[in-house]
């Protein structure tokens, strides 16, 4: 008994500094955010408990605009999981058949997950400049003028033109993690199909998307709680604007916090993308649960 | 042999001892005098010579861009730590906020030896219930520059002095394949630079002013047919069509590289202006209403301060140097071009620019003056009251809207 209970106190203590860290770097930060969540505080004066009108006021609100917010990261998401995570599997799928240079082509793929985020965010504003971005001088050059346009200025396609290099930078880190998935399938297995004659997409649908499922289901994860959270490319292309065409709900909550010194709406919104972010991680777990055989 | 080296030793520790305690102690300020800042060259001299001449401290400063520097400030306010000990501050609610939070030195005691220098009109915006927050700096309005050999193409050799005159010379302009107008369509406080001129023009700066203390509602006649008029301008092509992807330094580098005939922005512009060339000079926005307006009613004054912190160890010496660095850089904007002088003039302004010059000219006929909207406003009114421009400049509401939205939200 004395040493059941030794030994409980060993593990105990052994956990206590990961467990320090993990109070302090993300409980605790979450806990002080959902306080000051039912708080009209403007990080300065006394926060005053206002309950939980700062939820009602977010969902309401029209000068707040956390919905369309909300709709353009849940697009975001969608157009990760539907085009960028799709492209990231034919990729590693192609990748990992012993193609010339392949070791070249991961490294070409892979190099915008290495490159600062604000200097993606400089070149495509590059791309984009209405005057002299490559864009627009590559559809003039080519007759297509009425097609050029401020592309990040014009709210009728800001949205879609901030996107392409937010889904763009991380296709690589997709494809690198499929690749590692895709490389691990045992060579038996591909054999025996090979030797059942199956083609190379059966083999692909049959045997290696089955067996990367659970990478799979990472990729999901990651594409869709990032989308949620994704801040920096947006801040730098465009900062929500114009008009808050391309705002999500991470530069809706800085402008909130630091532009309108509302830090109560600030930390509502930290809550509610939590929030967000656990119920999709579960959802998404959800769908990938695979039936255990009896 | 091994006595002399320990001697040699023991002198260099004690050599080094002295030289840390004769070391100055270090004061920081922060600023938004970037490096791409018209008021750049201006800090860097002033703090070199208060630096030389100051024999306790040195002060180092940490410059941020502008809209990230409202971030940084605001995030170290509220957390109260890692705060500088002298900062560079807009005045009205952005500085009054901070003062009401108790986190600003008062600048009371050191003032009196200041005085004589500045006016209470200076002081006013950075004061609080009596009590002095801020050191003016320079003092800008918002300023209409126009290139005169482009309206030169267009058919005009002076330049239009009244507003049916501008609205006919942007027709010509238009017709002569000139953008009229450049304005930085992603930064909504450069729209306002536009829309604030034409209500002080059609309501009158105290109209203005009434509107933003709530005394006058905006849902007014005179702010629809101004904002009537933005978005007829928008309509009829004034702006540039690409305006809304460009950020303000590329707008001002487009207007000095010829692409545009106007650019309104703030008076601290001048130096540049009037370094691109002869043919660029400064103008007054004409009058609407003449009956609510008059030519030099104006939108700006002093806003640009400095403040110490609560919390700095050196709180009342920091003070007196915040003092001098406020004189040295009021003279340095001034003769740069960053500005007009918020301190007395008591030095040769032979070297001051043309353009400043007529600025300044405007600026001692000005029979009114209504600060910035969202230096005048509170953060959250002014992100409101920026919102509903952007929303007009983009098509998104009318005039009328306008009028009627900011009446709802704001008052």
């Amino acid at each position: 008994m004395r040493k059941t209970l030794t030994y409980r106190i060993n593990i105990f203590l052994f956990l206590l500094p990961a467990l320090f860290l993990f109070v302090s770097v993300l409980i605790a930060p979450i806990a002080m955010s959902t306080y000051y969540s039912f708080f009209n505080w403007n990080g300065l004066k006394t926060p005053e408990f206002i309950g939980i009108k700062n939820y009602v006021e977010l969902f309401t609100s029209k000068s707040i605009s956390f919905i369309p917010a909300l709709k353009n990261s849940l697009l975001l998401a969608f157009l990760s999981v539907f085009i960028q995570l799709p492209f990231s599997l034919w990729l590693a799928l192609k990748l990992s058949k012993r193609i010339r240079g392949e070791r070249a082509f991961i490294s070409i793929y892979f190099m915008p997950v290495l490159i600062s985020t604000v200097v993606i965010g400089q070149l495509w504003l590059k791309i984009y400049n209405p005057d002299y971005g490559v864009l627009n001088v590559a559809l003039r050059a080519i007759g297509l003028e009425s097609w050029t346009r401020p592309w990040l200025g014009d709210k009728q396609v800001a949205l879609g033109a901030a996107f392409v290099p937010t889904l763009w930078q991380y296709v690589g880190y997709h494809m690198l993690l499929m690749y590692a998935g895709v490389k691990s399938v045992p060579p038996e297995l591909l054999e025996a199909g090979v030797l059942d004659g199956c083609t190379e997409g059966q083999l692909n649908r049959h045997i290696i998307i089955p067996y990367i499922k659970p990478i799979l289901r990472v990729s999901v994860i990651f594409a869709v709680t990032g989308s949620l959270k994704s801040f920096d490319l947006i801040y730098v292309l465009t900062n929500g604007g114009p008009v808050h065409a391309t705002e999500v709900p991470s530069t809706l909550m800085l402008n909130l916090l630091f532009l309108r010194n509302r830090y109560g709406m600030g930390s509502t919104i930290a809550v509610m993308l939590i929030l967000l972010c656990f119920a999709f991680a579960l959802l998404i777990n959800l769908a990938f649960k695979e039936e255990k055989p009896v | 042999m091994k006595k002399v080296v320990a001697l040699v030793l023991a002198a260099i520790m004690l050599l080094s001892l002295a030289s840390a305690l004769a070391e100055k102690e270090t004061l920081t300020l922060w600023s938004i005098a970037t490096e791409a800042d018209a008021n750049y060259q201006t800090y860097i001299d002033a703090l070199k010579d208060l630096n030389a001449a100051n024999e306790k401290y040195e002060i180092v400063m940490e410059a941020t861009e502008n809209e990230a520097y409202k971030t940084k400030i605001k995030a170290a306010m509220s957390a109260g730590e890692g705060l500088p000990d002298i900062f560079f501050t807009w005045s009205m609610s952005f500085l009054g906020d901070f003062v009401e939070a108790g986190r600003v030195y008062c600048l009371d005691d050191v003032l009196p030896a200041y005085k004589a220098e500045l006016t209470d009109a200076m002081l006013a915006n950075t004061n609080y219930d009596g009590k002095q927050y801020g050191i003016p700096l320079v003092f800008n309005v918002v300023t209409l520059f126009a290139n005169m050999d482009l309206l030169k193409k267009a058919g005009w050799e002076t330049a239009p002095a009244t507003y049916d005159e501008l609205m006919k010379c942007c027709d010509d302009l238009l017709a002569a394949g000139i953008i009229p107008f450049g304005v930085a369509g992603k930064e909504n406080w450069c729209l306002s630079e536009y829309t604030e001129p034409l209500l002080v023009k059609t309501i009158g700066a105290k109209g203005l002013e009434n509107c933003y203390t709530g005394v006058d509602s905006w849902n007014q006649e005179g702010v629809i047919r101004a904002m009537t008029i933005f978005t007829d301008m928008i309509q009829k092509g004034y702006f540039d069509p690409n305006a809304s992807a460009l950020g303000n330094e590329e707008t001002k580098q487009n207007f000095l590289a010829g692409k545009y005939a106007f650019y309104q922005n703030g008076s601290w512009n001048c130096g540049e202006v009037a370094a691109a060339g002869e043919n660029f000079v400064a103008l007054p926005f004409p009058v609407i209403d003449p009956e609510k307006a008059s030519l030099y009613e104006m939108v700006g004054g002093p806003n640009d301060s400095l403040a110490v912190t609560a919390s700095s160890k050196n709180a009342a010496d920091a003070a007196v140097i915040a003092m001098e660095l406020g004189r040295a850089i009021s003279k340095g904007g001034n003769l740069n071009g960053a500005g007009m002088p918020g301190w007395a003039v008591n030095y040769d302004t032979s070297s001051v620019n043309r353009v400043s010059n007529s600025v300044a000219e405007m600026v001692a006929q000005s029979s009114g003056m209504v600060l910035f909207g969202d230096n005048f406003l509170s953060a959250d009114a002014a992100n409101t009251y920026l919102d509903y421009i952007a929303n007009l400049f983009a098509g998104n509401i009318t005039a009328t809207e306008f009028a009627e939205g900011l009446a709802a939200d704001l008052q």
